[in-house]
């Protein structure tokens, strides 16, 4: 199991495009993703997009993601760039 | 078991048009979030009037701060997103009024929210209203239903489960 913390910098927060883009980013991985809104303890399946708009995560907030499988190291450093990138 | 069942036995759902307008393809929507389907696949309604509806049965499971966008889940598990306007995040909640809370359970024509189009527009916005199946990928297929002048509760998607 891998986890790793990052602090939204996007002014709008993890919301319609950057949601988007990262869930489907995150859906290409076979480990299973959590992500967590550190701010208000919500957790969701970062392969779901919905559950992923629904935490609420607004530029500031610190969120945590949980991978866990075969590819979990991979996400890791992959995801990590991509919200580097993006969010 | 009676109500259970007859949902499971369903094979089709299908989803109205929140507002009165025009119904058009997804990909006439300028912003590639939503022309893309990075959110899913669905249709885009060019508001007439700014109340917008329960497009389905459903619980709101996501009201974002600030009111331009609602996430409904309906008894099948489809979950729904509606986006009015394009980039009306930035407004942070101005010229828009919501008429329910995140959890509630609502009924297909309950209102939803409000918002001033004249205003959201004079504030340099578009108002098309991006409706979308963001757990596309669960279902067989989403279809666009409708296209041209719709009312509210005119079916505008069909969800294939």
């Amino acid at each position: 199991m891998k986890t790793l913390e990052y602090v939204i910098t996007d002014p709008v927060g993890l919301h319609a495009r950057p949601a988007g883009l990262f869930v489907k980013k995150a859906a290409s991985y076979e480990s299973s993703i959590t992500v967590k809104n550190m701010e208000n303890g919500k957790s969701a399946d970062a392969k779901r997009i919905m559950a992923v708009m629904s935490l609420g995560v607004k530029q500031g907030n610190k969120i945590e993601l949980t991978m866990e499988g075969g590819d979990e190291e991979t996400a890791e450093t992959e995801l990590m760039a991509f919200l580097k990138e993006n969010l | 078991m009676g109500f259970l069942s007859g949902v499971f036995k369903k094979k089709e759902v299908e989803i109205a048009s929140p507002a009165s307008g025009r119904c058009v393809s997804i990909k006439e929507v300028p912003d590639p979030t939503f022309s893309e389907e990075i959110l899913g696949k669905g249709v885009a309604v060019r508001p007439a009037e700014g109340k917008f509806y329960a497009p389905a049965d459903g619980k709101i499971n996501t009201l974002f701060p600030t009111k331009h966008a609602i996430g409904i889940t309906t008894p099948e598990g489809v979950e729904i997103l509606l986006h009015v306007g394009l980039d009306t995040v930035n407004l942070k909640g101005e010229h828009f009024t919501a008429h329910v809370e995140e959890g509630a359970s609502v009924k297909k024509g309950d209102l939803l929210l409000e918002a001033d189009l004249q205003a959201i527009q004079d504030a340099g916005y578009q108002t098309i209203t991006p409706v979308l199946v963001c757990n596309t990928g669960d279902f067989a297929d989403v279809i666009p239903a409708a296209e041209g002048d719709v009312a509210p509760g005119d079916n505008i998607l069909r969800i294939k489960l």
